[in-house]
């Protein structure tokens, strides 16, 4: 049972899963399972993917500790998970501005005592300010229980045991010690942390532990909004034609083949073409891997903009709720409600060494308020109003819900609770729209609250973009 | 006046805002048998390089600033708070970043120090000269530069080394959202010319620099943005007199201006270019009225309360000046100005601009042309949603 500001919630719904896979392989290096699909690709629009695959088991099987086992998520793809099939998270230390935070390997530092003090990590405030909301605060371990290894577990393999500092064995994985997140409902929910890249002045953040991915050296994939994204090693996307066979010479003068070295076989998806004789090129999902000639950006999507070309994905998220459009912005193109308003996230961790989330519905909301509107509730629900859900509203990715809010908490309601509505939330946090913006395509908000919107603030919802660098 | 610190503008400062005298110095420079031949084909692109806020200052700020610079958010927090008190955060840092995403006209945190000086760079925008205008160091009476008595008193603002004059300009050259560009078109002559277009877009291309990747070098490449930037293409006309570009003011202009990854604009009205032109640069001014909300949030957006901090900028204080200094574009329904007079130092360097290829994509561009006249203009904040 976890206390979340004053919420109290309970585990037994992680028990409605049945167990969808044994745990405790033994370990088959490069044998991985594998599902034979069609390779995907995000249209040049940069839209969802519509009727993509939303599930991939392309990751590399490693051995792991019995009890222990590997969900498929939607945005992340495959997450370690516990024997409830709950997400596990490591919380890597990063240097802030005026500190490190999160973990050192090996040195769990979340613990049951509620800090009641900033640390001061980001300037220009100072650290011993009280925090907020005292009588409600949780611990860190109300928030990331730690996965506690039984009497008689081992080491196998990267996962090893760590002691914490009231003496209990806890798991770790590499070194990082591993938590799960109270926030998690479902096997296959990631919705404590995420992979995807952020700017240093974003709060410590905790990440799901993954299994590698299976791909032959040379390539990455990394988890983007739009999905897991193939790119070369060095990050520049990769890309394969609609017609594996159009790419003549005046092509190839703009695309690039990925070339397989000599010694390279084929391996589950990745297969290997002969384009000229002597000249091996790789393969996944049957299509041939180009690079694009002069491509300048990280993770780009541009090279879809070239008619009867794609960017590969190794599995994409299902598609978005369909009252919702993309817009064309300055910068790339955003999410938007049905009107074209663009779409925010809002972002936000505390300043205490626990890095504690303060953007959840059940987080407390003084962050929120005073950048949304210098913290008054009518102002925040006038600048930044929620995007509301229409009646009956559903959505097929499991990224996307309705959540009932009770608009003069930011809270989440009560059940039947007058005066609550239905919005639309993103990895179960509220959206918004901006007053701000006039029309489609203004994205007027973004950057909006502390460190240009990445610590307690709003960011536009991204789904292209052309000139961050892969922020996505 | 005496004594002006001109070193951090770094080879501006003598040519681009002695407008007059560049012109009044024209008719010899143009009867130079030295004078370069006219751009091929009459075209001649430029990328900009360079982009701060003019400010006029004397050595400490003795003559603009005679009560010193103002306060930032650090000198602020520890007035408001004197060590000891316990604070809870609520009532510090969130009260304070709340003021500064909703900043209101009422009284300020500290006392606030305007420039008080008499010069100014910039233009007379208005062609009138009113009680509050400052003087061109040349002697030019009616110099409108509200702005300038904003930020003048702030140290963040003021070279060589304010946080906004290095880092903003900084951007100016390394982030391609950034990446204004201008062509001009039927340009006869270098010294002389009374009908020039001039063609604003945003190019998709780095910058060619020397081996260091600091100094910008003429005779690069840059494709034309006809996507996302499609809404910054406009044109507008110009002529040359003694070596010296004026344009007529455009009724808006939106100069793409992201710092540190936030997609963020400047958008300034009747604004218009004053640039001494040669085959490979063009350096000057840029001016007209800035939208004050658009203004501010530029800044904000881009920069944090930390790094407003190393610049002692306080966007509360600046916020309520930029308001009372408002000399534009009065709000229909409550009277308020809602733009502020400004001057931008400008450099650009000569490039290639590469238009589309195709008769289609030509016609697409004049299209979005056209429809640019008719487009909306989109500021950062509405008026009427301010506190």
């Amino acid at each position: 049972m976890s206390k979340v500001q004053g919420i109290v919630r309970t585990d037994s719904w992680l028990e409605t899963k049945a167990l969808a896979r044994s745990a405790g392989l033994p370990m088959i290096a490069l044998a991985a399972v594998l599902l034979s699909q069609p390779a995907v690709s995000a249209p040049a629009k940069g839209s969802t993917p519509a009727a993509a695959p939303a599930v991939s088991r392309d990751y590399l099987e490693v051995p792991m500790p019995p009890g222990f086992r590997v969900e498929i998520s939607e945005l992340e793809g495959p997450v370690f998970a516990d024997e409830k099939g709950r997400t596990l998270y490591s919380w890597p230390a990063r240097l802030l501005r005026n500190g490190f935070a999160g973990e050192q390997k090996g040195t769990p530092r979340c613990y049951d005592e509620v800090l009641k003090e900033t640390a001061g990590l980001m300037s220009p405030y100072p650290p011993g300010v009280l925090l907020p909301e005292l009588d409600k605060r949780p611990s860190c371990t109300d928030l990331w229980p730690p996965v506690l290894a039984p009497e008689g577990a081992e080491k196998v393999g990267k996962w090893s045991i760590i002691e914490r500092k009231d003496g209990t064995k806890q798991w770790a994985y590499d070194e990082e010690p591993l938590y799960t997140s109270v926030l998690d409902r479902q096997p296959g929910d990631v919705l404590g942390g995420t992979s995807r890249r952020h700017r240093g002045d974003s709060p410590v953040i905790r990440v799901p532990v993954s299994p590698p991915p299976l791909v032959p050296p040379g390539f990455a994939v990394t988890t983007t909004v739009n999905g897991r994204l193939l790119t070369t090693d060095r990050n520049y996307s990769v890309y394969t034609p609609e017609d594996p066979s159009a790419c003549d010479a005046a092509c190839l003068q703009r695309w690039k083949p990925v070339l397989a070295p000599q010694t390279a076989k084929p391996h589950g998806d990745w297969t290997m073409v002969t384009p000229s004789p002597g000249v091996r090129q790789w393969a996944f999902r049957n299509q041939p891997l180009y690079t694009r000639e002069g491509e300048t950006q990280l993770w780009s999507l541009e090279g879809s903009d070239e008619p009867g070309w794609r960017n590969v994905y190794v599995q994409t998220v299902r598609p978005r709720p369909a009252s919702f459009t993309i817009q064309d912005t300055l910068a790339g193109q955003v999410l938007a409600d049905s009107r074209g308003m663009t779409i925010y996230t809002y972002v936000c961790g505390d300043d205490s060494l626990h890095q504690l989330s303060c953007e959840h519905p059940m987080d407390t909301q003084v962050y929120r308020l005073a950048v949304c509107g210098a913290g008054s509730v009518e102002q925040c629900l006038r600048n930044w109003p929620y995007v509301k859900a229409e009646p009956g509203a559903k959505s097929d990715s499991r990224l996307w819900s309705v959540m009932s809010i009770d608009p003069m908490t930011g809270h989440i309601a009560q059940p039947g609770q007058s005066g609550a509505i239905s919005v639309w939330a993103y990895r179960d946090r509220p959206v918004y729209t901006y007053i701000g913006d006039l029309q489609p395509g203004d994205v007027n908000g973004a950057g909006t609250g502390e460190w240009r919107g990445q610590r307690n603030g709003l960011k536009a919802f991204w789904v292209r973009d052309d000139y961050f660098g892969g922020t996505l | 006046m005496c004594n002006v610190s001109r070193s951090f503008r770094p080879g501006l400062s003598a040519a681009l805002v002695t407008t007059a005298l560049l012109v009044g110095a024209g008719a010899s420079a143009g009867d130079a048998t030295s004078a370069p031949p006219p751009p091929p084909g009459g075209t001649v692109g430029y990328a900009l390089t360079d982009l701060f806020w003019s400010v006029y200052q004397t050595p400490n700020g003795k003559e603009e600033c005679p009560k010193g610079f103002n306060d930032g958010p650090r000198e602020q927090y520890a007035k408001l708070f004197p060590g000891g008190r316990k604070v809870n955060v609520v009532e510090s840092q969130l009260k304070l970043e709340g003021q500064t995403w909703w900043p209101s006209p009422g009284p300020d945190l500290s006392e606030f120090h305007a420039v008080q000086g008499k010069y100014s760079y910039g233009l007379n925008l208005d062609g009138k000269v009113g009680p509050n205008d400052f003087t061109h160091p040349d002697g030019t009476p009616g110099i409108d530069n509200g702005v300038y008595r904003a930020v003048g008193c702030i140290i963040g603002f003021r070279g060589p080394d304010g946080v906004e004059v290095i880092f903003q300009n900084k951007a100016i050259t390394s982030d391609t959202f950034n990446r204004t560009i201008i062509e001009l078109n039927g340009v006869d002559s270098w010294e002389k010319d009374d009908d020039v277009t001039v063609t604003i877009f945003r190019g998709r291309d780095r910058l060619l620099t020397d081996a260091t990747g600091n100094k910008v070098l003429p005779g690069g490449t840059q494709r034309i943005d006809t996507r996302w930037g499609k809404k910054l293409i406009q044109q507008v006309k110009g002529k040359i007199e003694g070596g010296v570009l004026t344009t007529e003011p455009t009724r808006q202009m939106i100069i793409p201006w992201q710092n540190l990854s936030v997609p963020s604009f400047q958008l300034i009205r009747d604004m218009r270019l004053v640039l001494k032109v040669s085959p490979t640069h063009a350096q000057g001014l840029l001016a007209g009225y800035a939208d004050i909300d658009t203004w501010y949030r530029q800044l904000i957006r881009n920069d944090s309360t930390h790094h407003l901090s190393n610049g002692q900028i306080s966007g509360i204080s600046l916020y309520k000046a930029l308001r009372r200094f408002a000399d534009a574009y009065p709000d229909p329904k409550t009277g308020e100005n809602t733009a502020i007079s400004t001057a931008l130092d400008a450099k650009f360097t000569q490039v290639f601009i590469q238009h589309p290829d195709g008769d289609a994509a030509k016609a697409e561009l004049i299209s979005s042309l056209k429809s640019q006249q008719a487009a909306r203009v989109a500021t950062a904040q509405p008026r009427q949603q301010r506190q």
